[in-house]
């Protein structure tokens, strides 16, 4: 979408830059710990949800902040950055399987699908989680009072759906970071918890 | 005349059938009615109950105790009889009851003995402050969820 983004050639110099700002790691990983627990509770937790809840709020504001520093944060994190059109992706998945790094300066192309379907199948189980009443007296979803018996009622089937493509997609982007890590020989874990990474590019703006 | 008899008997039979199979829908729409009935029972009193727990009802212990009474004498009906073969999600119209209650049927009674459980003693379980009444939602509604979570269909 953004045509301004660095496309990395082949033959520009591989260096390491500065790549992921504090906050976005922050968000990552606080992100990754209060989306585990709240499945793991809501899977195996306590009847009275309490803790599921307020991993869920912890969610929302999460998801909030990545929107606005998707606008206003660094360049790699925002979406202009990192939205690319079929073409990108297609191009970026021919070399998918070569067995070298990719040092691409950011999220990829592909990743970036992922990224974006990460962020709004939370932010549609966020929601159909407030909106749930799973008719136990001891767990209502804070605004399921103001939207309709049914609705509240399919929330709760939605919620469980939901649960599932969360589990599928980060079960997803475990096995690509394992791919990357040995297929690739790109450590891709390092830079989301040092903020440095070997890319190929003449810098990230 | 035998042969006769024996003909008029086999119409007669034949006319009978979907007379039967009419009568089999209509035991499978009664549980289901019966079965709705029952929860509507159950929320009304335990809607009073978890208004009082979370203080949206004054507590009221003559008020609450009634609600715990009605709600263990509820579960003293046995429920899972309502839950008749033909009368699952898909099978029946308004059913809510998943297909599997019938393949765990003694794990799905199993979690019927559970709310009886919780319900026990609920109606003196409930008196003497307001601060008695959460515990017993709280044993109730772990009861609810445990059967709605696997139980239950939730479109």
């Amino acid at each position: 979408m953004a045509g301004s983004a660095p496309r990395p050639a082949p033959d520009d110099p591989v260096q390491e830059v500065a790549l992921w700002d504090p906050l976005l790691r922050g968000f990552h990983w606080t992100l990754a710990l209060f989306v585990s627990l709240g499945w793991c509770l809501g899977q195996f937790g306590p009847a009275k949800m309490t803790l599921h809840f307020w991993c869920g709020y912890v969610v929302i504001g999460l998801l909030l902040f990545r929107l606005v520093w998707g606008f206003i944060g660094p360049a790699p994190a925002r979406f202009s950055h990192f939205l690319r059109g079929p073409g990108a992706v297609a191009g970026y998945m021919r070399g998918i399987f070569l067995r070298e790094p990719s040092h691409w300066p950011g999220h990829n192309p592909l990743g970036a699908l992922s990224v974006i379907a990460m962020l709004a199948v939370l932010a549609a189980q966020v929601s159909s989680g407030l909106i749930s009443d799973p008719d136990d007296y001891i767990n209502i979803g804070p605004l399921a009072g103001y939207v309709s018996p049914a609705l509240r009622a399919k929330a709760v089937g939605w919620h469980e759906v939901g649960a599932n493509l969360v589990l599928i997609l980060v079960l997803l982007h475990v096995a690509m970071i394992l791919f990357y890590r040995f297929w690739k020989r790109e450590d891709l874990v390092r830079p989301m918890l040092t903020g440095r990474k070997q890319v190929r590019d003449r810098g990230t703006d | 005349m035998r042969q006769i008899l024996t003909a008029a008997s086999l119409a007669a039979l034949s006319l009978l059938q979907p007379l039967a199979a009419m009568a089999d829908d209509d035991a499978i729409e009664q549980a289901i009615e019966a079965r709705h009935g029952f929860y509507n029972m159950l929320a009304i009193n335990m809607a009073t109950l978890s208004g009082m727990a979370k203080g949206d009802i004054a507590y009221d212990e003559a008020v609450a105790s009634r609600a715990g009474a009605n709600i263990e004498a509820l579960t003293h009906y046995d429920l899972p009889s309502l839950f008749i073969e033909g009368s699952a999600h898909g099978q029946a119209e308004d059913s809510a009851a998943k297909p599997e209650i019938w393949t765990n049927l003694d794990d799905f009674k199993s979690k019927f003995a559970g709310l009886v459980e919780a319900a026990t003693g609920a109606s003196e379980a409930v008196k003497g402050g307001q601060d008695k009444v959460g515990p017993v939602v709280g044993k109730l509604g772990a009861a609810c969820k445990a059967c709605h979570d696997v139980y239950r269909e939730k479109s």
